[in-house]
């Protein structure tokens, strides 16, 4: 964090982006780290002893947890640092939109993001196009989906097949300001992130 | 049933005589930076192809994997055979250097429906004579990373090519299809890759995958996206066999400490 404000002083950077909670088995997480943060107030939850579940499902759960039901229509979870590294970890992570799938996550990388569009809903996407796109897919997860129908994109899909090892929608371009998608099937979304972006608030 | 086998031994420095199967490798560059074992790849290669803008990186990147050596030198040494794809990415100056040197270049921008490392793989399969397929193996190199949909689309030509052996690869991992209905043997040469690694039922749920080598084996277990999917388990010694009613992906991860030179 401290390098992407070069100009101000690290300590007071550090100071400023304090996680509320760590969370996850702590096997990758450095002893002087979890110190610190500790020092700050940061809560140290350690789900070492479960082993069947990633550290982001552990996240999620928690994150869901701590959400009063009357709120979690209104919950959005970002996730920074989704993609790229191990193709499993990137896996992992899709797997975890999978698995919560009444629950808006979005994977995100410097690149591009990808969430969930749950089957059998009217899909409506607002395309910002000063930060993201124009290049977008849409991917059938877990199986194949025998009809989906899309507007605003370059191929729109007219009750189309897709399935890995036939037509995927990958480098699709994103036309205008809204993108519309219904499918019989889980798709996942993903649109490009632009480059030129200021990346302080 | 026959056994299909499988091995990295293309990280290796040399392909040692005893290291089955006996393969011919073709070699595709995409457009992501090249991982640093790409000289590697390259020596074990008979064929070389740049998908588009695979080329540049070439051009610009392999000096830098040789930091003693002239960059000149470096760019002459390592020219592809073929740099194919709708070129749209590839810059000028970089196919103006790589036809002096004698490259093929062919522009498929006519096809607006598959991708360029599709068109590299119809291309390869295309110029391997029916009885040599067999032995055909072709190496993606900057297969991950980047934008997801190129990923996904990358991973779709393994659908795609279910009889053709292709390995995606990048600097942290390999990705290849394990077909369904098969008896599949991974060699896992210890020195280069592991011990990290997954299946992933790619493309529709699996029904039944049974394991052995694995930290969590698998036993006529059922995979699926919302369910089960096995990632990050571990290989745990020199062979993982793998038998499922459904196509999977294997991978695995590439040590890091590895000798990138040949």
């Amino acid at each position: 964090m401290p390098g992407l404000f070069p100009h101000e002083d690290a300590v007071a950077v550090r100071n400023r982006y304090k996680p509320d909670v760590i969370k996850g088995d702590m096997d990758s997480v450095r002893t002087d780290v979890v110190d610190f943060y500790i020092k700050l107030g940061t809560k140290v939850v350690d789900a070492s002893h479960d082993q069947d579940t990633t550290d982001l499902h552990k996240c999620v759960s928690f994150i869901c947890d701590f959400t009063p039901d009357l709120e979690k229509s209104k919950l959005c979870i970002l996730v920074a640092g989704a993609l790229g590294g191990r193709f499993d970890h990137e896996v992992g992570n899709i797997n975890v939109l999978c698995r919560f799938k009444d629950t808006r996550i979005i994977l995100i990388s410097d690149d591009c993001l990808i969430h969930l569009l749950p089957k059998a809903q009217n899909h409506e996407i607002h395309v910002l196009s000063s930060v993201v796109g124009p290049h977008c897919g849409l991917i059938p997860i877990g199986m194949p989906s025998r009809s989906t129908t899309t507007t605003g994109l370059q191929w729109d899909l007219s009750d189309t097949e897709m399935k890995f090892g036939g037509l995927v929608s990958t480098s699709n371009i994103a036309k205008g300001e809204t993108v519309t998608v219904h499918s019989d099937s889980d798709l996942l979304w993903t649109i490009s992130i632009k480059k030129s972006q200021d990346s302080s608030p | 049933m026959e056994v299909v086998h499988h091995s990295s031994a293309f990280l290796l420095p040399s392909v040692a005589p005893d290291h089955r199967p006996s393969l011919n490798y073709a070699l595709i560059v995409l457009n992501q930076r090249l991982p640093r074992f790409t000289p590697l790849l390259w020596q074990h290669a008979q064929l070389r192809l740049c998908a588009d803008g695979g080329a540049n990186r070439v051009f610009d990147e392999m000096p830098g994997l040789f930091p003693h050596e002239d960059a000149v030198a470096v760019r002459n040494r390592y020219k592809p055979d073929v740099i194919k794809g709708d070129m749209d990415s590839v810059r000028t100056d970089v196919v103006d250097f790589y036809i002096k040197l004698g490259t093929k270049v062919v522009d498929a921008s006519h096809d607006q429906d598959t991708t360029d490392l599709h068109k590299c793989v119809s291309f390869i399969c295309d110029f391997t004579p029916d009885l040599e397929k067999s032995k055909l193996c072709i190496l993606v190199a900057g297969a991950l990373g980047g934008r997801f949909d190129h990923e996904v689309g990358n991973i779709n030509v393994l659908c795609r090519f279910k009889d053709t052996r292709i390995i995606l690869i990048s600097d942290d991992c390999l990705i290849h299809l394990l077909p369904k209905a098969q008896n599949h043997e991974i060699h896992v040469l210890s020195s280069v890759v592991g011990p990290h690694c997954g299946l992933i039922p790619i493309g529709m749920p699996s029904r039944s995958t049974t394991t052995t080598g694995l930290q969590w084996d698998l036993s006529d277990t059922e995979m699926k996206f919302g369910g089960l999917v096995s990632t990050s388990n571990i290989a745990k010694g020199e062979t993982v066999t793998v038998h499922s009613d459904s196509d999977l992906l294997w991978t695995i991860s590439i040590k890091k400490s590895q000798d990138s030179s040949p």
